[in-house]
């Protein structure tokens, strides 16, 4: 594994009409690594997250991909430099079937399918990767969440990404489900795709990260490796301290 | 696999033989049917139905509901109409210039427009139509209120100009069967599944590369280029043109068929023209003189009945009916997806 | 100067109507998020109501306002109850647009098929009595309407802001979620938003009676304009919706007085445009 930066983040800041809501983030990602992001709500994870995936633009500050400036690129001009990206709220093509879903992504980004035969062949073979295959010709609207969760990662690999965000993909599944979402990360990233996820499970981070970066406020407050993170007197204070208050 | 070729086969050339049929019944009724006014329903419904495929790709497929087909037909008339007779150019050529022309009018006007989204570009495709139909109006050039009449004569294919209703029919039927090749080609290409994907979700697509924007422009302007088509053939069918072409409420009967039978299949605005023009007509014939406004009341009834019961469309219904399996596995003798699916793979890898 | 003025009150007269249809237009919209395309067929069967009613029984076209009003309130209730509540569950655009579409097709053909297409007018004693008001002469059915628009628009403003119901149907317009979390039975206010609406689109279908003329497709230019009125005003502010449609009113009044006539739809629509697609462009920038 290489230890050079994918991606670097520079001083980011967003206001939105005088709210904050992010502020003078900086932080880099490893390239072949899994690198965590969390934050009790209302951190402005998400919202970094949409800064660094092109949906709105930075207030302030810059944003590097393999040296590259990708602060102002457009949303759909990413996956054209290998980045692909889920959605926190599922946006499977409801009325396609899950083929359908992942054909269409085929025909796009970097490595987009010449034909029909490529593109369809490419799907297949996604859709055995992150274990949809069975169920290729329901409509995407008639699964279950877990599976939502699945295809949204299935729609971002057809494009070949290099570099994939994981938006609270395991949000509202199971301890079991949770276990096979982590299995499929873990299986994607050893495939040789850099990942960086935003999570919420606790335990889905400490087993997949190797580096985590916690936000509270819009302000990054520590990173380090997982057990770090932890440990840290001030996180435990404002995040994880908060949280066993909170059940007590 | 032999077996399961052998199966999709047989399937195929079962298709093939009922589509066959279709088309020969199609084909052979100007040889029994004389009728001036049987013929003229069925060309009705052929340039109609051909509209509502043209809004179908952009309202059905990409999910951008415009109401202001009529405006692009009735440009498309005007354009051709004004060609032929104030340039002297051939209809031929001249229903082409006109495709050109209004395919290029869309793409620049809604080219800002894009950037709203939903209710606001229905609003716009309103606004634009009634726009338009108030310059036309107000412009000495397009001869105002009172129209474009085109030239009578000697029956031509040259200046595509008859007596008889039989050569409309066959040229209606062929444009209809050129913009449904089209529109199929379409939506099983790259531009298909931009278009859904726009139509399920816009961040969705740009997410995986789509920019929305870029695709929403060419679904407009192809279109706005077959509304144009059918604009050109209404003209010289008619062969008188007026800014009433383009009011509101064409445009709405130009998304009825679609809408009726079911919008998110190519084949819908087929199936809805051939049930609801006929019977239309035919109410408008029996009842207009003493009930005007009755065809259109049937019309409104009908598409409320379908949108509150069956929101799909007649299609839709049929898709998920017992008819359908019947169909398929007694007539055509449908092998089960996944072997077609295989067999399929298995023929375009070979093809390589 | 006097025809000046003179196009000023017409301006702001049609511009008054203008507002209602847009404010009650803006009030469904708020609620359910949806277009009511069926509108301006509400305004004109608002006027056939009244055409009935005063060739009936005789009743004054004034008089017939608050029938017409309850009448038209009950209509859109049952509309809402048996067709657009349960097309709302699809969550589909298309087919929530197509059913108003459908609903104006139905309401228009169906008074073509009842009324025929001729026009017709109501006619009253007071028709011909013009008023002297300074430079600007007014006929008397012109200034009763934009005195009780005035009074309704008022009554429109303190219904939503201080009636249980004007801040319940507020409520659900900021957040349908929170609305029903709270215990607001969202359902209900859908049926009594679209049945303030409708009964807006009536009112104002019955004052027009006093000088225009009834025919099956009276509505759609209104119609349209509401939809004008609404995006301008911004979607869902009432006081927007009041002002868009002011503004509208003295545009086309203007238009025709220094341009032309014939020219004043075509402004409006290419104005409508312009506004939209300049607005549209500067919250993006914002972004």
């Amino acid at each position: 594994m290489s230890d050079s930066k994918i991606i670097e983040v520079q001083h980011i800041t967003k206001r939105f009409k005088g709210l904050t809501a992010v502020k003078d983030v900086s932080f880099s990602v490893r390239e072949g690594g899994i690198t965590g992001m969390i934050g009790p709500n209302g951190a402005g994870k998400s919202t970094t997250f949409n800064m660094i995936c092109g949906y709105y633009p930075p207030t302030e500050g810059k944003i590097f991909y393999k040296g590259q400036d990708i602060t102002d690129k457009k949303a759909y001009e990413y996956t054209n430099m290998k980045i692909a990206r889920t959605f926190q709220i599922m946006k499977p093509l409801k009325n396609l079937s899950v083929l359908e879903n992942v054909v269409a992504s085929s025909y796009f980004g970097h490595a987009a399918a010449k034909n029909e035969r490529e593109a369809k062949e490419r799907a297949m073979e996604i859709l055995q990767f992150t274990g949809l295959y069975e169920k290729r010709h329901i409509l995407s609207k008639d699964m279950g969440t877990p599976d939502q969760k699945r295809l949204e990662m299935a729609r971002a690999l057809a494009t070949r990404p290099e570099m994939l965000f994981l938006d609270e993909n395991m949000a509202g599944l199971n301890p079991a489900e949770t276990e096979a979402a982590i299995q499929l990360i873990r299986k994607i990233n050893e495939s040789g795709v850099t990942i960086f996820l935003i999570e919420h499970i606790m335990q889905a981070v400490v087993s997949l990260c190797e580096e985590v970066i916690v936000l509270h406020h819009g302000e990054k407050i520590a990173e380090g490796t997982p057990a770090q993170v932890m440990n840290d007197p001030y996180v435990m204070e404002v995040y994880l301290g908060k949280k066993e208050g909170a059940n007590a | 696999m032999s077996e399961k070729r052998k199966a999709v086969r047989t399937y195929h050339r079962n298709l093939a033989i009922v589509l066959g049929i279709l088309l020969l019944i199609f084909v052979c009724i100007p040889l029994f049917v004389k009728s001036p006014y049987v013929l003229n329903i069925f060309v009705l419904v052929f340039y109609m139905s051909t509209l509502s495929m043209a809004w179908n790709l952009l309202g059905g497929m990409t999910g951008q509901n415009s109401l202001g087909h009529a405006a692009y037909m009735g440009l498309g008339a005007y354009a051709s109409c004004l060609l032929i007779t104030k340039a002297g150019i051939n209809p031929w050529f001249s229903a082409i210039l006109g495709m050109v022309i209004v395919g290029l009018v869309a793409g620049i006007i809604f080219y800002p427009c894009f950037i709203l989204r939903g209710p606001y570009f229905t609003l716009v495709s309103i606004a634009f139509g009634e726009a338009l139909r108030q310059f036309i109006i107000n412009s000495a050039f397009f001869g105002r209120a009172s129209g474009v009449g085109l030239p009578f004569g000697r029956d031509s294919w040259l200046n595509f100009r008859f007596g008889s209703k039989i050569p409309y029919y066959y040229v209606g039927l062929a444009m209809l069967l050129l913009v449904y090749l089209l529109m199929k080609k379409i939506e099983r290409s790259k531009m298909g599944y931009a278009l859904r994907t726009i139509r399920e979700d816009e961040d969705a697509a740009a997410a995986i590369g789509i920019n929305p924007t870029r695709y929403k422009i060419m679904a407009v302007v192809v279109s706005a280029m077959v509304a144009a088509l059918v604009g050109f053939f209404y003209a010289s069918y008619i062969r008188y043109i007026d800014p009433e072409l383009m009011v509101l409420a064409k445009s709405t009967e130009s998304v009825l068929p679609a809408v009726v039978g079911g919008a998110a299949y190519v084949e819908g605005p087929l199936v809805g023209g051939l049930i609801m023009i006929p019977l239309s007509e035919f109410l408008r014939a029996k009842y207009s003189s003493i009930l005007p406004g009755i065809n259109m009341l049937m019309y409104a009834v009908v598409l409320l009945i379908v949108i509150r019961f069956r929101p799909t469309g007649i299609l839709g219904w049929y898709m998920h009916s017992k008819l359908k399996t019947f169909v398929d596995t007694k007539i055509l003798r449908k092998p089960p997806i996944e072997v077609l699916e295989e067999v399929e793979l298995a023929k375009m890898s070979g093809k390589e | 100067m006097s025809t000046f003025l003179q196009a000023c009150v017409n301006g702001l007269l049609m511009g008054g109507f203008y507002s209602l249809m847009g404010m009650g237009q803006n009030v469904i919209f708020g609620v359910m998020k949806i277009v009511n395309f069926c509108h301006g067929e509400m305004l004109m069967v608002g006027m056939y109501l009244t055409y009935f009613l005063c060739t009936t029984f005789g009743l004054d076209p004034y008089l017939c306002v608050p029938l017409v009003a309850i009448i038209m309130f009950f209509l859109g209730a049952v509309i809402q109850h048996t067709l657009i509540t349960p097309s709302l569950g699809t969550k589909s655009f298309t087919n929530l647009l197509f059913l108003t579409v459908g609903l104006g097709l139905l309401l228009s053909n169906g008074a073509l098929v009842l009324f025929g297409s001729e026009y017709r007018t109501i006619p009253t004693s007071y028709s011909q009595v013009y008023i002297n008001l300074g430079p600007v002469t007014l006929a008397l059915p012109r200034l009763i309407s934009f005195g009780v628009l005035i009074v309704v628009s008022i009554a429109l403003f303190a219904f939503l802001k201080y009636s249980t119901i004007g801040k319940q149907i507020r409520a659900v317009s900021q957040n349908p979620v929170g609305a029903e979390v709270v215990g607001i039975n969202t359902k209900r206010i859908y049926i009594l938003t679209y049945g303030l609406g409708t009964a807006l689109a009536g009112i104002a279908g019955a004052l027009l009676t006093g000088f225009y003329t009834i025919f099956p497709t009276a509505g759609a230019s209104f119609g349209f304009r509401a939809l004008i009125v609404v995006v301008v005003g911004g979607l869902g502010s009432i006081p927007g919706a009041f002002f868009a449609g002011i503004f509208l009113g003295l545009l086309e009044t203007m238009v025709a007085l220094f341009i032309s006539p014939s020219y004043s739809d075509l402004i409006v629509f290419v104005t409508f445009i312009v506004i939209l697609v300049v607005r549209q462009l500067i919250i993006i920038r914002r972004k």
